[in-house]
This record gives C-alpha cells, structure tokens and sequence, in this order.
C-alpha cells in the first residue's frame, strides 16, 4: 500500500513538473517575451501602407488647366509567387510594351533567386497596366503587381514653360511655380496600417491606424492663357524670323501689376525637360540684366520733372546733335537744338538726357534711379530673379551719370523694365509683380500689396503724354501705334556689351516698353530682342521691337474686348447729346 | 443487501447533467456563431477591399481621361491642329455677334472675353446703343 501511494506521488510530482514547465514557457512566451514576438509578427503581417497625395494644380486666371497628374503605374515582380516565367511575359509583355525575352529575362533572376521584389516597368498607362492583371487573371498567372503613381504633364507643352517649371521623377519642384510652391502643391502623403495575409492581401478587419492624405492645393496664376498664346505666337514668329540670341515678351495689368502673359525664347518642353539645353531653361525676363538703352529716359525725365528741375516750358540745348562731355562725345539720331522735354522723350534725345541727369544732384537721382525698382528684386514668385546692376554715387566716374540717362552703365531685367513702364500708366505708382492669384480651392485672391508712389500724379501723367507722341509719326516708334487706341511707349537700342567688358560692334538688344490705352492703361508691354540677325541698319527697337508690340497689343485687345478709343468718344458724345434733349 | 448495493452505487444527477449538456452545447453554439461572424466579418471586408480597389481603379481611370481630354483641348494641341488644317477657324464679324451682355470699358475690372472685333472697322463696336439696337 505504501508502494502503491509513493509511486502515485512520484507520478503526480512529474506531472506537476511537466506542467510548470509548461506553464513557465507559457508566461515566458506571453509575459516575458511579449514585446519580441508581437514585433516578430507584427513585421510579418503589418505594414505601413503609404497613400500618396495629389499633387495640385497649376491653373490659369480662368481655371485653365496648365500642370495635372496622370496616374501611372510600376509594374514589379515577386519572383517567390511565378511558376512559370516563360507563360508569364508571354502575356504580359505586350502590354509593357517591351519585348517577351527581355520580359523573361527580368523574370527569370527573380525567380530563381526567389526575389520578392523586382521592379519590371515604371510609368506604365494605367489603362494598360489594368488590361495586363486581367489578362493575367484570365490566364491563370500571378506574381506581377502594381503600384501607384503618377506623372506630371504640362498640356500645353512649351507654352509658359518658364513660368510653369517642372518637377523630377520623384514629383520635388525643380524649377519655376513648381519649385516656388512646392510644399503647397505637394501636400502630405497620408499612411494606413494594416495587416495582411500570406498572399500578401489585406486583412480588413484587422485594418489599424489611418491617416488620410492631404492633396496639395491647386494654383491659380494672374497668366491669361488667351494672351499667353497670343504673346508666344508673336514672339516665335520674331524668333523664327529674326534669329535672335533671344526674345522675350511680358503683359503686365499695370494698375493690379498682374502678370499676364510671360515668354522667353528659346524655350523647352517641360513634359521632356531631360531633353532641354540649360539655355533652352533660364526665364531670361528675370534671370538676364542688359542695359536696357533709351527706354531708361524716363526715369531722368520723371526724377527732373517731380524735382521741379524741369517743367513743361523748359527748353534744353542738345547741341545740334553732337555733345562732347568728359572727353567723349554723345551723339543724337535726330540732331536738334532746343528741345522740350516732352520732345527729347520723343526723339529720344541722348544729349537732352545727359544734360537733365547733370543738373540733377548725383544721390537724388540715384535715389529716383532706385525707387523704380532697378538694383533691386522685385520679389516675383520665381526661382532665380536677379537684382540687376545699379551702381551707387560713390562708384560713378565722370561719365556714368550721364550714360545712365540715356540707359547705359546700368543693367536692368526685362521685370523691372516693365514694372517701371507700368508705373508711368499707374499715376506714378510702382506695383509689384504678382503671378500667382490664389491658392488652393475656395481661397480668396490674394490682396494687392501697396505700391510705391515713385512720382506724383501729374508727373507721370505728363511722361505719358510725352511717350504718346513717341508713337507718333514724328517719334521713335510709329510702328507701334495700335489701331484705334493711343498707346504711349519708349524704344531702346542698346549695343551689347561683351563678355569681356567693352561693346561688340553691330549688335544690339532692341526693346519696346509701353502702355495703352494712353488714358487709362489695360495692358503694359515690353517686347526685347537680342542680337537680331538683320543688320545694323534696321536692328532699332523702333522697326524690330515696336511692330511685335503693336502685333501683340492689337490682338491683345480684341482678346480682351477693350473698347476701342474713338468708340468711347462716340459714345459719350451720343450719351451726352440724349441727355441734353 | 440488495439495499446496501443501491446505496454504493453513486447516484447520475440527471438535471446536473442535462443542465451541462445545455450549457456545453450554448457554449458550442456561441463559438460557432462566433466563427460564423469572425468569417463573415473577414468575407464582407475582403468585398469591402475588392469595392475600394475598383473605386481605386476608376477613379485613376477618370484622372487618365481627364488628363487625356486636357491634353486634347489644350491650346498647343488645338494649335497644331490648326495648323495642321483639321480645325479651321471662322472669322465672326461684329455685326454677326448678338451680346448679351455689354462690353465694359477700359476699367480694372478683371478679364474679359464677350466677343472679337477687327480692329479700325469704324463702327462703335459692342457700344450700348448696338447693343439697344438688338
């Protein structure tokens, strides 16, 4: 009996221990290693899903559509899930559009290393790459997978493509809107946790933390694109016809200094930016500083004029055409004895220019000088805007003051030009530039921020006036006259200075900045052309800058529906006439 | 000792029994039923998945034929096409455009876009009167 009793605790003191052991992994698995494991499984069966954002937009003022996505995907293998490779590319490499042996040759590695992942094909149509699974599908075939994406198009191709910019295979802006409003336009990927199963498909049930993606915001710029193709006709026909190093051209609303339109030559397709030469990519409107010539007059005439130095009445000597000042001479196209001021503008008097710059002193002028903008950026929303080269006072020589009247030692962006000849059709006041009129949906267009008041009212109205009867037949530039408005502009005709200091011969930067109607200014243009291949004798800015402005002007117009001038003087007279009966 | 054999025999507590029969097969039930759900939890989300990735599908099917419709009513499209002489453009004259809404004058006011003119064609094109006219 004793015997029996002690084998029955022997016994029962074994499976005690079998038990404690038991017990004892139980709460080593469960208790002790716990944190260990739940990774291990968790790296098994969780992951983090990402979930991409849309990137924005890039609109125009009326919502046309110049920057969107296109969804694409990237085709990739898991070699642990193919069978057969051969069958495999068979089916699908038409629809990679790539031939079945290099298809097999991709998958064969793959699944001989038991690759789990290998990237087939990017940027695969997804309507192609959603005909390829069900194709695979119909065939009984696994182990090629999709992922998402999407490209960035520019539908109209080289049209603003300086403005516009581009984005690199990883969707980063590199340049232009793209790069000044990256992080908008981007936006925040969102991301979803969840587990899945031996197949690699998600287990719903078990889906876990989620965040959902932010889109990026949509951009809408002040671009009309009804100019902009107007404008960029003009300018190709200039460039195709001119063979010029350059050509740009820019629309500015001078009273909001919104811009409308913007266009370098040579330019590039955004949608092939790999392809484009770094030439083809600089947005020569504010990248580029030249001397911008005669068009700088009037700043002298508006400093002299707002400073009482000059007036309506005063009558300057220019010399008969030949002025020698600090050992040099300075020559004028239209040689003149006394002129007004109104008319130096008008015939672009160099020597009329020098004198009223003399008479001025040097900090006051340079003041004026820098109050238009010049030596200094104009804070436009893209990536790469110099300030240009305006010297102070204390660096001038003997003759820099009265070069700088008449447009020489001192060099300008095309921007600034344009902001300046804005500010003469806008009461004297320097806006500036604005390119871009709301972001994201819904949004209120942003406010306009004050401007400059460079001169007063009158001043300015009066340089209007004189650059009125610039567009004349008497003046610089009657090629610039736009049927039925009256359009006030300056000409310039800059001989470029070369890359090592001194000016090439027989080579010019033409330019035409102005305004119109004269009286209460819709649109501000400003036509450059660099080096023009037509000879000395015709490479003015009056007969190569002037007519593509008119060109421009006229049909910008019509775009616009401005009522033409004498169309409004007609109808305020018949207006007046029905409320005197 | 008839008696005495009853009394060692140990007695079955039929309601004791049945009451965990009841309970054993209750309990059998619910986690049947449990399983039944638990699977049909994982069917309507997997249905679920299917839904969202065909959703997924059609919704990059929409931007792709968005993207397409834009890039074939783009104006550098439409140029070419122009150009290439399958569109053409007709020239509408002033006196051919009803307006239904007067032309503004020269006034910041923003863009606008009611009509084209040739320009120099003298008359008071889109004036109010024209339009009192029609």
């Amino acid at each position: 009996m004793k015997g029996t009793t002690g084998r029955i605790g022997v016994v029962c003191a074994l499976l005690v221990l079998v038990f404690t052991t038991f017990a004892w992994r139980l709460i080593h698995l469960q208790i002790l290693q716990y944190d260990y494991f739940s990774k291990l499984a968790a790296q098994k069966h969780l992951r983090c899903q990402p979930i991409p954002a849309k990137r924005g937009r890039i609109l125009d003022r009326n919502g046309e559509e110049l920057a969107v996505n296109i969804p694409v995907r990237t085709v990739t293998a898991d070699g642990t899930h193919i069978k057969d490779p051969a069958a495999l590319a068979a089916v699908a490499a038409p629809f990679l559009e790539m031939p079945v042996e290099e298809l097999a040759g991709k998958l064969s590695p793959a699944v001989k290393g038991k690759r789990p992942y290998v990237v087939i094909k990017k940027e695969v149509a997804e309507e192609k790459a959603q005909a390829m699974i069900a194709a695979m599908e119909k065939a009984r075939l696994r182990g090629l997978y999709l992922e998402e994406g999407s490209v960035r198009s520019y539908p109209n191709g080289e049209m603003l493509c300086h403005v516009l910019g581009f984005v690199d295979h990883s969707g980063h802006g590199i340049d232009g809107i793209e790069k000044s409003f990256d992080s908008e336009l981007r936006g925040q990927d969102g991301f979803r946790w969840i587990e899945h199963d031996r197949k690699g498909l998600e287990i719903v049930t078990y889906r876990g933390q989620e965040q959902l993606p932010e889109n990026g915001s949509d951009i809408r710029l002040t671009i009309d694109m009804g100019l902009q193709a107007i404008v960029e006709k003009e300018v190709d026909a200039a460039f195709r016809d001119l063979h010029p190093a350059g050509a740009a051209a820019i629309l500015v609303d001078p009273q909001t200094g919104e811009i409308l339109a913007m266009a370098n030559r040579p330019n590039f397709d955004p949608n092939k930016f790999n392809e484009a030469k770094p030439e083809e990519m600089r947005n020569r409107i504010i990248t580029d500083m030249y001397e911008p010539g005669s068009v700088f007059k009037i700043v002298v005439a508006s400093a002299a004029l707002n400073e009482g130095i000059v007036s309506d009445r005063t009558r300057i000597f220019c010399e008969n055409g030949l002025f020698s000042y600090g050992g040099k001479t300075v020559k004028d196209h239209h040689k003149a004895g006394d002129m007004s001021l109104a008319e130096i503008l008008q015939y672009s008097s160099n020597i009329g220019s020098a004198k009223m710059s003399l008479m001025m002193k040097d900090q006051k002028y340079y003041d004026y000088v820098r109050a238009f903008g010049f030596g200094e950026k104009t804070g436009i929303p893209l990536q790469g805007e110099i300030s240009g080269l305006v010297n102070p006072p204390r660096r001038w020589d003997m003759l820099t003051k009265t070069r700088m009247a008449f447009g020489q030692s001192v060099s300008v962006t095309p921007i600034q030009m344009i902001m300046a000849m804005s500010s003469v059709g806008n009461a004297g006041k320097l806006m500036k530039p604005r390119l871009v009129l709301s972001r994201g949906e819904g949004s209120t267009p942003s406010e306009t921020e004050a401007p400059r008041q460079i001169v007063r009212e009158e001043t300015s109205k009066f340089i209007a006036n004189a650059l009125q009867k610039v567009v004349s037949k008497e003046g610089t530039a009657p090629l610039a006259a736009i049927d039925g408005f009256t359009v006030a502009g300056k000409t310039g005709t800059a001989q470029k200075v070369g890359p090592h200091g001194g000016y090439l011969n027989d080579r010019y930067i033409v330019s035409f900045a102005g305004f119109f109607p004269a009286e209460h200014p819709r649109l501000t243009g400003l036509v450059i052309v660099d080096d023009a291949k037509i000879g000395a004798a015709a490479n003015y800015g009056g007969l190569v800058a002037a007519p593509i402005f008119a060109h421009i002007g006229g049909r910008a117009a019509r775009y616009l529906d401005i009522q033409q001038e004498n169309a409004v003087a007609q109808a305020n007279a018949s207006s007046n006439q029905a409320s005197n009966r | 000792m008839k008696g005495n054999r009853r009394r060692a025999t140990n007695a079955i507590e039929v309601d004791f029994v049945a009451r965990m029969l009841v309970l054993g097969f209750l309990a059998g039930m619910a986690a049947l039923f449990f399983v039944y759900l638990k699977n049909q939890q994982h069917a309507v989300g997997n249905k679920s998945r299917l839904v969202e990735q065909e959703l997924h599908e059609y919704e990059a099917r929409n931007m792709a034929l968005e993207a397409r419709i834009t890039s074939m009513t783009s104006r550098g499209y439409l140029q070419r096409k122009l150009d290439e002489g399958y569109i053409h453009l007709e020239s509408v004259r002033d006196t051919a455009v009803a307006r239904i809404t007067p032309p503004v004058s020269a006034e910041p006011d923003g863009v606008l876009r009611t009509a084209s003119r040739e320009p120099g064609s003298g008359v008071i094109a889109g004036s109010p009167q024209r339009v009192l006219r029609r």
